[in-house]
């Protein structure tokens, strides 16, 4: 019986047309344009200036806290202009334009083939590698790899999950890479395995990859015979469910643990990363290349056979070149969509450009994509059934409607992941996910100010307590809840 | 394409739809027609044409020029309503009856709440129960009458569960269970054959419209009550088997118990909600004044719906 | 037969008395004390529950003012100074008069000022569109159409104009709650002054864009020129962030800065028709949006602001 996440899940037609299309190398444009908000957390710093002559990765963003990454330049070239440019939700963001000269690429970049196995044996050296090429996960969330592979004190990793799920519909780029880059994949395993502290490393793919199965398979058990550090690295096959691929999902299908509310993965021992995520890490750690590349499918059912593509792309590519080399959009799409059918995001602006978490173009018609007219809610559960986080969208939806802030925390609408199984599934069309979205991010924004406000009166107290010299502290109690 | 397209994730849905659900419930109820309108011939079809014609007609009216909302016969939930109501009537209800019947179940039942998915108890039920009590006489009339297939003629004056109420369990006599499996002879045409609305059980669930949380709680429990009280005294109380497939208890537990709007939302909730439908149902036939008692096992069950669907929350992730 | 009649009354009686006198216990028992002025105090009130001065309620209100020693901080903006110098009465404490406010739409970009760029296909409410993407517009900051504003108003002063695709505050009804300021995600609804039989003068946008972009979104936008600024004699507009806003307290409503907009972003509502020829080149644009009024005194609708105190939050300040 093959493993799965115990609660709730859909089964979207997984539509994996591309999966059978060959990596291709997208040529490099005249201009590319790279956000300094590639990745979760603060914005990047850009660290050029207009007129500067830069190589191929390159430092043009630095980081401006903790939870934020360094950004490289993907082309050699002329820095044109920094400023702001609509990204493809249309916001400004700040963009470093730059033109592209040749291909020159910084020193101490290792642009050869050959794979290298042996892994360096000083952590600290790692994950500065990590760190200074702009590793962010690639699963989606975007968050920087390092900050991820640090656990916080007292807590320690007990596996480290690698997702190959890609339970997304359409999207094949993991897959792809999988087939074809998986030795590498495996070597980041490796590792990040021992940056972990040597704890066993699991990679969960879905059964609708075989192929890609079939070659980590194999890519771990020749490593496994022929170099040293690949001792508890296993392939495990997981059930097709979507969301597989979510975090919390993953971990409660491999290692049937349920990270709590507001927790995190570490909590239950757990670290996840991106097959993606895993093969940035091998170039940066192995190759010291830092993270100017990624795989991005193009695809959807309204593109013949020969225009579905796997593109290696440079990040900063405008879309709209990526447009123009697989042919125009076809007449049929009505949206453009970055990322999964599920919790991709619409374009807005195809002049925007992309970014290193871009993993997809998928063009889909208005049959596929245009929301119905809403209806009742007939009160079948079928979202309730649906949510893999076990929450009951239908009231959720209601409390949202009448702003009962109370009740929807206590029916955990903070717990919402917005992998969109509710509206997926409701047969009335109610835009459950559309509404509880917005509850989630004002109830999260309630708890936080409460937990700010509890972390204040503690302090508080304890600067009182301070004052009042060495008589016994009494603990403040923390607000309630 | 000149504009794009733009709406929050996700982009795509699945094709089911209301309207596909409560034709799969239809669909599911074929065979169940079918098998009624073999065996009780034109009266069967007039009443089933003139019960699903004034349900949706109603329903029209009422959403068109009472709410001024656009109509919803679209969605197929009247049509639903109207068989369930004419499954329910014997094939010799006067034509006014079911008409008041219609009335009653989508007019006050179902309109009133405020339409599709806002009432608190199944309309056709409600409508069943109020003509059940108004005009007692033509609700239990299972008078003869000619069906398509010559020679097995319905030709008892009352239901099993009436026998058994009015004469004891000798009643009974020479019953056999294949028979009740296959042809319930006497009763309302949705009591008709248990082996039909078994094949539209099958349906629903492989078309996963309902759960089997509900329809199984209910037979179990009317099979395990209903087994002790046998156990305890044969003489007096019917045995299991024969209160699983006599009355109304099949179609009730199928088609009308399983009613998304009517039924508790998580499994946990439906199974306390079916065994408390078996257990309401069992009481009655044992006890009450009435021969059967599922439709009101039923309706009571569902005003206890919101409580139910208040303490029977699913289990979160990580909680 | 008398006789049951009498045991039934006297039952019934005896059980009156007794149950009477268990509510008065009950009643005693659970007493709530509370200030009789509170009560008072909220006769007074308009009762709409609102919200709009701040508190949960209307009896909250009451007991926040009973409570305070002075009426200073509370102030109900739906009744007004007149149910203000009632609550006073009623307390005997004083009260400040208070200008009358009304809700201004700062924003006039019409399907014709401001083409639509793509076609939204989400849920129709501000809230999530503005948390999903820029707009269907080319600009960032002003109104998405989708009528969180006129679901927020308790009072039906707020209507969505089909032609404009734009609120539209109807100034007899608004009591400048606030609900429609606090319901906008973008922040394009102001309180302003309601001036002198409701002559304003505003400017009626609040992108932050630079002026070629800004303009290029939307026919009428404000481009931060600062000609109004420098035509301004009594130092009541201020530039920042390539926006003008008008402070109202400062505003002497001359309307020089009217006349010098060259986009038409900065208009002059409620003036009298002959004197308006100076507001020329905005009339086209303010007459359109004003056609559902039409009274006696020349009502203008739509109103749109721009503040530096309700600053519209910028891209990065969401991310």
């Amino acid at each position: 019986m093959k493993k799965t996440f115990s609660i709730g899940g859909v089964h979207p037609n997984d539509s994996k047309i591309s999966s059978g299309c060959r990596i291709e190398v997208l040529p490099v444009p005249g201009t590319v344009y790279v956000s300094m908000l590639q990745h979760l957390g603060a914005m990047a710093n850009p660290v050029v200036a207009v007129g500067d002559k830069v190589k191929v990765g390159q430092v043009i963003g630095e980081p401006s806290g903790f939870i934020s990454a360094f950004v490289h330049s993907p082309v050699s070239g002329t820095v044109k202009s920094i400023g702001p440019r609509k990204d493809l939700a249309g916001w400004n963001i700040t963009h470093v334009e730059i033109e592209v000269e040749g291909d020159e690429w910084a020193e101490g970049i290792d642009l050869s083939d050959t794979l290298v196995t042996e892994i360096p044996q000083d952590t600290k050296a790692i994950l500065d590698k990590i760190k200074l090429n702009g590793v962010v996960g690639l699963g989606g969330a975007t968050f920087p790899a390092h900050v991820k592979l640090c656990p916080p004190p007292g807590k320690k990793a007990e596996c480290l999950i690698l997702n190959g799920a890609e339970c997304e519909p359409y999207l094949t780029s993991d897959n792809r890479i999988m087939i074809e880059r998986s030795k590498e994949i495996v070597v980041g395993a490796a590792i990040m395995k021992y940056v972990l502290g040597g704890c066993p490393a699991v990679i969960g793919i879905e059964e609708n990859k075989p192929e890609a199965i079939a070659a980590m398979k194999a890519a771990v058990a020749e490593l496994q015979a022929n170099a040293k550090g690949y001792d508890g690295i296993s392939v495990m096959v997981l059930k097709k469910k979507y969301p597989q691929g979510g975090e919390k999902q993953l971990i409660d299908a491999v290692m049937h643990r349920q990270v709590k509310s507001m927790g995190l993965p570490i909590d239950v021992g757990a670290v996840v990363q991106n097959v993606a995520t895993s093969l940035a890490v091998y170039e940066a750690v192995q190759k010291n290349k830092p993270l100017i590349t990624n795989t991005l499918t193009v695809t959807g059912d309204c593109l013949p056979m020969e225009r579905q593509h796997n593109y290696l792309f440079r990040i900063g590519t405008p879309l709209s070149f990526i447009i123009d080399q697989m042919g125009g959009i076809p007449e049929a799409a009505v949206k453009v969509v970055s990322g999964g059918p599920m919790m991709g995001k619409a374009i807005v602006n195809l002049d925007a450009t992309t970014v290193k978490g871009s993993s997809s173009l998928l063009f889909l018609t208005a049959a596929q994509t245009v929301r119905k007219e809403q209806g009742n809610c007939i009160r079948c559960g079928k979202c309730a059934e649906a949510c893999p986080m076990g929450l009951e969208p239908f009231l959720l939806n209601k409390l949202a409607k009448n702003r009962m802030m109370d009740e929807l925390e206590e029916n955990a609408v903070h717990d919402c992941i917005e992998c969109g199984c509710c509206l997926y599934t409701c047969p009335a069309n109610i835009p459950l996910l559309d509404v509880i979205r917005i509850a989630k991010g004002d109830v999260i924004k309630i708890i936080r100010g409460r937990q700010a406000a509890a972390r204040a009166a503690a302090e508080a107290a304890k600067a009182a307590e301070a004052a009042k010299a060495a008589e016994p502290a009494k603990v403040a109690e923390p607000a309630k809840k | 394409m000149n504009k794009l397209l733009i709406s929050p994730s996700p982009h795509i849905h699945t094709r089911t739809s209301t309207a596909s659900l409560m034709r799969d419930v239809v669909i599911a109820l074929l065979p169940t027609v079918i098998v009624s309108i073999l065996f009780h011939g034109w009266s069967e079809i007039i009443v089933l044409g003139v019960s699903i014609l004034s349900c949706v007609l109603l329903e029209y009216l009422i959403t068109r020029f009472l709410l001024k909302k656009p109509s919803t016969i679209c969605d197929w939930s009247a049509v639903v309503t109207g068989v369930l109501l004419a499954l329910n009537l014997p094939a010799t209800s006067p034509l006014w009856m079911v008409i008041i019947g219609a009335i009653v179940a989508i007019g006050v039942a179902k309109m009133t709440f405020g339409g599709l998915g806002q009432n608190l108890f199944n309309p056709a039920l409600v409508g069943r129960v109020f003509l059940l009590i108004s005009f007692p006489v033509a609700m239990t009339n299972w008078a003869p009458v000619k069906g398509f297939i010559p020679g097995v003629d319905a030709s008892t004056g009352s239901t099993l569960l009436g026998m058994v109420k009015e004469g004891g369990i000798e009643a009974l006599e020479g019953t056999s269970y294949l028979n009740l499996l296959f042809l319930n002879i006497g009763g309302s045409a949705g009591e008709l054959s248990a082996i039909a609305i078994l094949a539209g059980f099958i349906y629903l669930l492989a078309r996963k419209v309902i759960r089997p949380h509900i329809t199984l709680s209910i037979w179990l429990t009317v099979f395990v009550f209903s087994g002790i009280m046998w156990l305890i005294d044969p003489s007096q109380y019917t045995d299991p088997v024969f209160n699983l497939l006599t009355g109304g208890l099949l179609l009730g537990s199928v088609f009308m118990a399983t009613d998304y709007v009517t039924s508790p939302m998580s499994a946990k909730g439906g199974i306390i909600f079916g065994v408390g439908i078996g257990l309401i149902t069992m009481l009655i036939r044992y006890f009450g004044a009435y021969p059967e008692g599922m439709s009101f096992a039923i309706l009571i069950m569902n005003a206890t719906v919101p409580l139910i669907n208040k303490f029977c929350k699913s289990k979160k992730f990580g909680r | 037969m008398t006789q049951t009649i009498i045991w039934t009354i006297a039952i019934i009686t005896l059980l009156g008395v007794l149950l009477a006198v268990v509510l008065y216990l009950v009643a005693k028992k659970f007493k709530v004390e509370e200030d009789p002025r509170i009560e008072e105090v909220e006769k007074v009130l308009p009762g709409a529950n609102c919200g709009g001065c701040g508190h949960a309620g209307c009896h909250a209100f009451a007991t926040s003012c009973v409570g305070a020693s002075s009426l200073d901080n509370n102030f109900c903006p739906v009744g007004g100074n007149e149910t203000m110098k009632k609550v006073a009465a009623v307390l005997g404490m004083e009260v400040k008069e208070k200008a009358p406010m009304v809700a201004v739409v700062r924003c006039n970009g019409t399907c014709e000022n401001r083409p639509r760029t793509n076609e939204y296909g989400g849920y129709a409410s501000c809230r999530v569109k503005s948390a999903l993407y820029c707009g269907d517009t080319g600009c960032l900051y002003g109104c998405l159409g989708c009528g969180d504003c006129v679901a927020a108003c308790a009072f039906g002063a707020i209507s969505m104009d089909p032609a404009t695709g734009l609120p539209v505050v109807d100034e007899e009804k608004c009591t400048a709650c606030g609900a429609c300021v606090k319901a906008c995600p973008k922040g394009v609804i102001e309180l302003r002054n309601k001036g002198p039989r409701g002559m304003r003068v505003y400017v009626q946008c609040i992108n932050k864009e630079k002026g070629g972009v800004a303009r290029k979104a939307c026919k009428v936008a404000c481009i931060g020129c600062g000609k109004c600024a420098k035509v301004c004699a009594h130092d009541a507009i201020t530039i920042a962030n390539n926006l003008a806003y008008i402070d109202f307290t400062k505003c002497k409503l001359c309307r020089k800065c009217v006349a010098e907009c060259p986009t038409g972003a900065l208009v002059a509502v409620n003036f009298p028709v002959p004197k308006a020829k100076p507001a020329a080149p905005v009339a086209p644009a303010a007459a359109k949006v004003e056609k559902p009024a039409g009274a006696v005194s020349v009502k203008e609708a739509p109103a749109a602001l721009a503040s530096e105190k309700k600053t519209v939050e910028t891209k990065e300040e969401q991310k």
